[in-house]
């Protein structure tokens, strides 16, 4: 609440400053009987811009590190036998006073909890005002320099030229961060995995099974008793992504050509949108209509044929991944063949190649480039798929080459091993952490090889 | 008799010769429509053999679209309607039994702007006798890409590396690979469609040398911008104003006395 007063207030003395810069600048041309650099507008937008920035940075700067400041602080007010107990965890104890600040009191905590929540309050209200303090020394010294940084020789169009181009840099840069920093937190819980289970039985291992998993594994003798072999996993789901990419890229590819190619303008402007609105429906609809559809509708017509196929098979999740994915490689090979010149199909057709000829021995060669990365694309995002693996595959860590058996995958298994409430001291746990970094760097070598295509592709005509 | 009178009714728009001795392809009274728009309003003319001939006039005015009409490149464009006769040696090309694909094989085509395939140099040239099977083997093929290479002046440039890739020529050489492109699957007629608007004048000039000496052997249609270079290539000249054909003459003649006002008014600079 506090936060959302002051973030107001803040927005509010911007503004004033904005009038305040609009009116320098037409005073000054009142004054000087001459137009200043900029148009006056400018002038506001500036020193409204270099009031706002500073201040909101400096106003999270306080609210992210409050939190960790007092968390330091309060360690002084833990008894000492609390923190010499054996089960003490820093954790657990700054939840419980975090919790009793915020007024959810569960039984009756001791005292030291109480007190400390007490102290805690106190230091919200001084930092409350010590930021109120601070972001309005800053917005009114950062916005008073900027209103006398205007004069007549002052060029505030090339000014918030960089402003703004500062403001779209920090958001390119936190997007960065971000995808690092989710990166960091898997690799630190998956070293704490491969600090129980060593690497190689997680990478070469054939047996995943990780279901008797208890705190006796670590060096207790008990071994053998759950495995974590992720070789059966990434079979599973290499295997689905084949079966996926069987059906979607001559589909999807297909449909492309004839789309570009083939297709008059009328037709393409009704499929196009129609073979988009695929790409929209959620997977999980997807994973009902694999598992309740397609499934049933393959064990029927197996047994027909004498064929054994288990209800849950790789062949039903495969088939509608498939189908999932065919808009990506329609969509974005359209996209390729289209950008392929027009005066290479003249060409074509200059010289007597009929339309298949042309497509077949210019077009798709020159777009090839751009289709192959298209298809990984589409294949990165099969490797990733979880909700029809989950409904449609089965649990079952088979290692197999029979599309006609269960099989799982590895995102379908981090599911599972996340789903609910876990201790994070288990090597089961953890486990997710190192198949989703292993998964990562799978899928990230190949949208960095998908990228490197493109760009070849692109500098052909350039 | 039916199309003698037509004949006449275009020589009322037409100054000049418009008919030729020994025409390889004929053009009678034809009409373009892109949709209700008419592009080509009754447009007859001669195309002789072994001639070069040069079609002018300003931004606009049809050439490049009636041009297009004789090998039928016009019938990718959806909305395009084209009424008359075209007939190359007094077969009608735009007849229902008529297969485009050994027509254009028989009609070459080189475009504004130099359009190599993205594939080698031989590969670029090999393309039209592999399609149209024209070579019996390996050889014969080499010895058809070396051929029309040499003819197209790019032979003692690009001998030594005929594996690297046709787009990593210079314009005026990407130029030259598309008419050896073109004249690999022995066309009979070669139409030209501005063919060094995009070239410098050094490679301009390289072309230019090159169809003159390609009017020994083949029909050259050449569409340009430069008067100039109507002059110095072509033995014919025809101009085209606002989709009519105003006048058709020798060159020398169209260039030094026009005897329409409108193509007087073009050569002089006064409009275009």
């Amino acid at each position: 609440m506090f936060s959302f007063f002051l973030l107001t207030g803040i927005l509010i003395i911007s503004l004033f400053f904005f009038l305040l810069g609009y009116n320098r600048a037409k005073n000054l041309i009142n004054l000087n009987q001459k137009n200043l650099h900029s148009l006056t507008h400018y002038y506001g937008i500036f020193c409204s811009l270099s009031a706002l920035l500073p201040t909101l940075g400096v106003f999270f700067i306080f609210t992210i590190c409050d939190d960790l400041v007092f968390a330091e602080l309060v360690k002084e007010y833990i008894p000492n036998e609390v923190i010499n107990s054996k089960d003490y965890n820093f954790t657990i104890v700054l939840a419980q006073i975090n919790n009793s600040v915020e007024g959810l009191i569960f039984g009756t905590p001791p005292q030291w909890v109480t007190n400390a929540a007490e102290i805690w309050k106190s230091w919200v209200i001084k930092s409350n005002i010590l930021t109120m303090i601070v972001c309005a020394i800053t917005i009114l010294t950062s916005g008073f320099l900027s209103y006398k940084k205007i004069h007549s020789e002052f060029r505030s169009r090339n000014a918030v030229e960089k402003i703004v181009m500062t403001i779209l840099a920090v958001s390119s840069v936190i997007a960065i961060l971000t995808t690092i920093a989710i990166i960091f937190s898997v690799v630190f819980e998956s070293i704490r995995f491969f600090a129980l289970i060593p690497y190689d039985e997680f990478l070469f291992g054939t047996v995943w099974n990780p279901q008797f998993e208890g705190a006796e594994r670590a060096g207790s003798g008990q071994e053998g008793l759950s495995q974590y072999g992720a070789i059966p996993l990434f079979a599973g789901t290499f295997l689905i992504s084949i079966i996926a990419l069987c059906v979607s890229v001559p589909i999807g590819l297909f449909s492309a050509i004839y789309l570009s190619e083939y297709a008059s303008s009328k037709e393409r402007a009704f499929f196009k949108p129609l073979l988009e609105v695929l790409a929209g429906i959620p997977t999980v609809v997807y994973g009902f209509f694999a598992a309740l559809t397609v499934a049933p509708f393959l064990r029927s017509s197996g047994s027909m044929l004498g064929l054994d196929i288990a209800s849950e098979s790789a062949l039903a999740a495969g088939l509608v991944m498939g189908i999932m994915i065919i808009p990506f490689i329609s969509s974005l090979s359209d996209d390729v063949i289209n950008a392929v010149p027009q005066s290479l199909r003249d060409a074509g057709y200059g010289l007597g190649s009929t339309k298949n000829e042309t497509v077949m021995k210019i077009v798709l060669p020159a777009a090839l480039p751009g289709v192959v990365a298209s298809i990984i694309l589409a294949v990165s995002r099969a490797v990733g798929e979880t909700m029809i693996v989950v409904m449609a595959a089965g649990l079952a860590a088979n290692l197999t080459a029979n599309p006609l058996e269960a099989v799982t995958t590895v995102t379908s298994q981090i599911v599972t091993i996340l789903v609910g409430d876990q201790e994070f001291e288990s090597a089961k746990t953890l486990s997710a952490f190192a198949l989703a970094l292993t998964l990562i760097i799978i899928t990230l070598g190949m949208n960095f090889y998908a990228l490197h295509v493109v760009k070849k592709y692109r500098e052909q005509y350039e | 008799m039916n199309s003698k009178k037509n004949d006449l009714k275009s020589l009322e728009l037409t100054v000049g010769d418009v008919f030729s001795k020994n025409a390889r392809l004929k053009a009678r009274n034809v009409n373009v429509f892109y949709g209700e728009n008419k592009a080509i309003d009754n447009v007859t003319i001669d195309i002789g053999n072994k001639e070069v001939i040069s079609f002018i006039g300003p931004s606009g005015c049809g050439k490049s679209t009636f041009l297009r009409c004789f090998n039928r490149m016009n019938d990718t464009i959806d909305s395009c309607v084209i009424q008359g006769e075209i007939t190359i040696d007094e077969e009608n090309i735009y007849d229902k039994k008529i297969d485009v694909v050994p027509l254009r094989a028989r009609i070459g085509m080189v475009f504004q702007k130099p359009n190599p395939f993205p594939k080698s140099i031989y590969d670029n040239v090999a393309y039209g006798p592999r399609i149209h099977g024209l070579s019996e083997n390996k050889e014969h093929l080499d010895n058809i890409v070396e051929e029309s290479l040499k003819r197209a002046g790019l032979w003692q440039e690009v001998s030594d590396r005929l594996s690297s890739p046709g787009t990593g020529l210079s314009g005026g050489q990407q130029q030259r690979l598309c008419i050896a492109r073109a004249i690999a699957v022995s066309p009979e007629v070669i139409l030209m469609d501005e063919p060094c608007s995009a070239l410098d004048p050094i490679a301009t000039a390289k072309i230019e040398e090159l169809i003159h000496e390609l009017g020994n052997e083949y029909s050259i249609v050449i569409v340009t911008h430069s008067m100039q270079q109507a002059a110095r290539v072509s033995k014919r000249t025809a101009y085209f104003h606002l989709g009519k054909l105003i006048e058709v003459g020798k060159t020398k003649e169209i260039f030094t006395r026009p005897k329409h006002n409108q193509t007087e008014a073009y050569i002089s600079g006064k409009i275009g």
